[in-house]
């Protein structure tokens, strides 16, 4: 098999811890890759913009007091052209998300895969959809 | 090493090679679909890959580039990998250079800044050449959703105004775009890491569809205000017949910036 095709694969299997590097900035600057996130919340806002589209979630902890996380996707540019609609992540949605923390530790990461409750999921490679 | 350090040095490592596979904008194939193969194009998946058969014309004769291309810029991550370069070729920087890069901060990289990345950083997003008589551009969708303009046999100016993209004049040998750029300003980095340069860059590239789904580019970059010799980086770019050019206006909400901590360095670098 051609080396490319196992890089490919390889890659779509390091996407759960999130996958900064579409970037027009360098990742492993600003992610640390040995902070895992592994949140489940409601969307209360999605920013369909550029340089990264963003979206927000309330998340409770085990106390039952919410924090609102501020996680980070690729360009809206490549989320469309990998199967993404507009409508793919709305507020209101509960999802969960694996994902790498910002260096900073504040409630910002960079988004690897959202899951929905029926199973479906989003990455930025891909997007399942929901209909299925 | 410890079994994390050894994930961490792997996944990089991964990274890094899935960056380099994006901004070379290559092409795995997959299934058949009746308009042809369909497969991923650098990050983007389910794409028409491009048919074979050989580059295109225009009824003179002069090579048509037309399309939406991926890839075929310089390393972004590090302008001086070998991979990436001329076979021999090296990036040997003045003192002054080498102590720049040393200091540099992720933060501080115009690119990350929204400004242009000026000539051959390699992009993830697609691009395209636009020939007309007297000028060819070049359409980026990406960074700054910028354009350059090649002025078809043309002249420098004998003191030109420095500015990001420099000044192009374009010619053909055979079927090869030749680009020769000068009057750049110092602004923009080669790459994440910071290589830098001087206003006596000079840059000559050249652009060849080798067949009607690839192209060949080559930039040779000659600064002898920072660089010990000149040395040319090598690309491929690959056509996406499916595609068109998006808008991408990365000043809209750029919220990296105070996130962004520590040397400068690659995407896949801890």
């Amino acid at each position: 098999m051609r080396p490319l095709f196992f890089i490919a694969i390889a890659c779509v299997a390091g996407l759960a811890s999130g996958v900064p590097l579409l970037a027009h900035h360098s990742g492993a600057a600003e992610f640390d890759r040995t902070k895992k996130i592994d949140l489940t919340g409601v969307v209360t806002r999605v920013e369909w913009t550029n340089p990264h589209a963003h979206f927000y979630m309330d998340v409770k902890d085990a106390s039952g007091s919410a924090s609102n996380w501020n996680l980070e996707l690729a360009s809206p540019n490549v989320l469309l052209r990998n199967g993404w609609k507009r409508s793919s992540l709305k507020p209101g949605d509960t999802v969960t998300v694996t994902g790498i923390q910002a260096k900073d530790s504040s409630h910002y990461a960079s988004a690897g895969v959202i899951t929905f409750p029926d199973g479906h999921k989003l990455t930025f490679l891909s997007a399942d959809d929901p209909s299925k | 090493m410890s079994k994390r350090v050894a994930a961490g040095v792997v996944s990089s490592a991964l990274l890094a090679a899935f960056s380099l596979l994006a901004q070379q904008g290559a092409a795995t194939s997959g299934q058949n679909d009746s308009k042809g193969k369909i497969g991923s194009i650098g990050l983007y998946q389910n794409q028409r890959l491009p048919p074979d058969g050989p580059a295109p014309k225009f009824a003179d004769g002069t090579p048509d580039l037309s399309g939406v291309w991926l890839g075929g810029g310089s390393n972004s991550t590090d302008i001086s990998n070998p991979k990436s370069l001329k076979p021999g070729d090296q990036v040997i920087m003045l003192p002054w250079a080498e102590e720049v890069v040393k200091h540099r901060l992720s933060k501080q990289d115009p690119e990350a800044n929204c400004l242009p990345a000026g000539i051959p950083r390699g992009s993830p997003y697609p691009w395209r050449i636009v020939q007309t008589p007297t000028h060819y551009f070049i359409l980026y969708e990406g960074n700054i959703h910028s354009y350059r303009q090649i002025f078809m046999n043309g002249k420098h100016p004998d003191d030109p105004d420095p500015t990001w993209y420099g000044h192009s004049i374009g010619h053909w040998e055979g079927n090869t775009l030749v680009v020769d750029t000068v009057g750049f300003n110092d602004k923009f980095w080669f790459d994440y890491k910071g290589h830098p340069h001087t206003e006596k860059l000079h840059t000559i590239e050249r652009y060849t569809r080798t067949d009607f789904g690839h192209m060949a580019i080559e930039v040779t970059i000659d600064d002898p205000g920072t660089y010990v010799k000149p040395f040319t980086t090598i690309g491929k770019a690959t056509l996406m017949p499916g595609a068109e050019l998006m808008e991408y206006i990365c000043q809209e909400n750029n919220q990296d910036l105070p996130l962004l901590q520590g040397p400068a360095r690659g995407p896949g670098e801890q």
